[in-house]
Order: C-alpha cells, then sequence, then structure tokens
C-alpha cells in the first residue's frame, strides 16, 4: 500500500511542480549556499517549535500516513523534510515571479 | 478552545517576522509586487496540499481541538496554517533578500 508514503508523495509533488521554475532568471538551486543560509536558520526555529508543539499534544501525525522515521525527539522525517521543501518551493516561485515582472518592466 | 496552544504562536510568529523586517532587517520585501503576488501563489498551492494534509476524513495532521480556534477553512484547514505558513516563507524569502543587500 501507498499510504504510509502519502506525506513523503505530498512533499515530492511539490518538489517535481516547482523544479521547472530554476530555469528562470538566476535560479534557486544554482546559488545553493544562498538558498541553504536562508533555509535552514529558518527551519531549525520551527523545527523547536515542532518539537514543542507535539511534546505538548498540540498536533500529531497519523501513524498511516507517514514512514514511521523521525528526527530526535518526536518529529517525523517527513515534518523535517517539509521545513526544507516548502521554503525551497516558495524561494522558486519567488525567484520565478520576481524574474517575469522584470521582463514585463522592461 | 481553551489554550489556543496553536493560535496564540501562529500570531506571534507573524508579528515577528513583520517587526524584524520593519525594525531591523530594512530588506523592502513588503514593498515588493512580486513578493506579495508570490505570496498568492504560495497560497493557491497552499491550500491542496494542506487540505489533503488536515482533512478530517483521514487527517496525516491531527490537532488538539482545544489548542487551535476551531475556524477550519477553506476545506478543514485550522485557520492557524495560514499564519503558520506566511511567517515560514516570508522568514525564509527575508533571508533571500537579506544575501542579496549584503552583496
Amino acid at each position: 500500500m501507498t499510504d504510509p508514503w502519502q506525506y513523503l508523495l505530498v512533499l515530492a509533488a511539490c518538489l517535481v511542480i516547482t523544479a521547472p521554475l530554476e530555469i528562470l532568471g538566476p535560479g534557486v538551486y544554482r546559488q545553493p549556499r544562498r538558498l541553504l543560509r536562508a533555509v535552514l536558520p529558518i527551519a531549525a526555529v520551527f523545527l523547536l517549535w515542532d518539537e514543542i508543539a507535539i511534546a505538548a499534544h498540540v498536533w500529531t501525525y497519523n501513524n498511516a500516513y507517514i514512514v514511521g522515521l523521525s528526527i530526535p525527539l518526536r518529529v517525523p522525517i517527513e515534518e523535517t523534510l517539509f521545513f526544507v521543501v516548502i521554503p525551497a518551493c516558495a524561494l522558486l516561485t519567488y525567484n520565478a515571479v520576481s524574474t517575469i515582472v522584470d521582463w514585463l518592466r522592461r | 478552545m481553551t489554550g489556543l496552544g496553536y493560535t496564540v504562536p501562529a500570531i506571534l510568529a507573524v508579528l515577528a517576522v513583520c517587526a524584524v523586517e520593519l525594525g531591523f532587517l530594512h530588506t523592502g520585501l513588503f514593498r515588493r509586487g512580486a513578493y506579495w503576488l508570490s505570496m498568492l501563489i504560495v497560497l493557491g498551492f497552499q491550500i491542496p496540499v494542506d487540505g489533503w494534509l488536515t482533512k478530517l476524513s483521514s487527517p496525516v495532521v491531527r490537532y488538539d481541538a482545544h489548542q487551535i480556534s476551531g475556524l477550519r477553512f477553506p476545506f478543514d484547514i485550522p485557520i492557524e496554517d495560514f499564519l503558520f505558513g506566511f511567517a515560514l516563507v516570508t522568514a525564509v524569502l527575508l533571508r533571500w533578500e537579506q544575501q542579496r543587500a549584503r552583496r
């Protein structure tokens, strides 16, 4: 069954859909240092929030739809990847929109 | 709806991100049309993705009813998720812009 892969597949779909945007302008993946410097510190803060929320049972994950791997202390691997994947998709969107807006202004 | 353990931090996160930009970073991100247009596009994709993760019929993520406002829209998305998403994406874009300014 694909059920345990649901959350990972959703994240993979986000990466696949946004990947073509890389061809526009200066790109995001072509600036790996800038990408990591933008994403990692913010991901760390949100992971801390996530750890606290999970520990306090503010939200929980359905074991049927995650693969079962997690990072210390309790955050599922999918949620950890979420904080890298979604910001990367947002940066690709912003890069693409900025490039197109610049074209239109010329 | 008692503890609001998600609602309160979500509001604070948005305020904190805005305060950092307006009081400290001054990247000018909020004055860029491309930012607001990007946020609209991100919102358009958040609805199906988040809607899938939070649907009450078979949720991937479950929320303690006591810790959220209980407002779920559209689909079954807790409205707090939109504040969370705004704070996450804006914070990353601010750091991206900050590195442009440094060059």
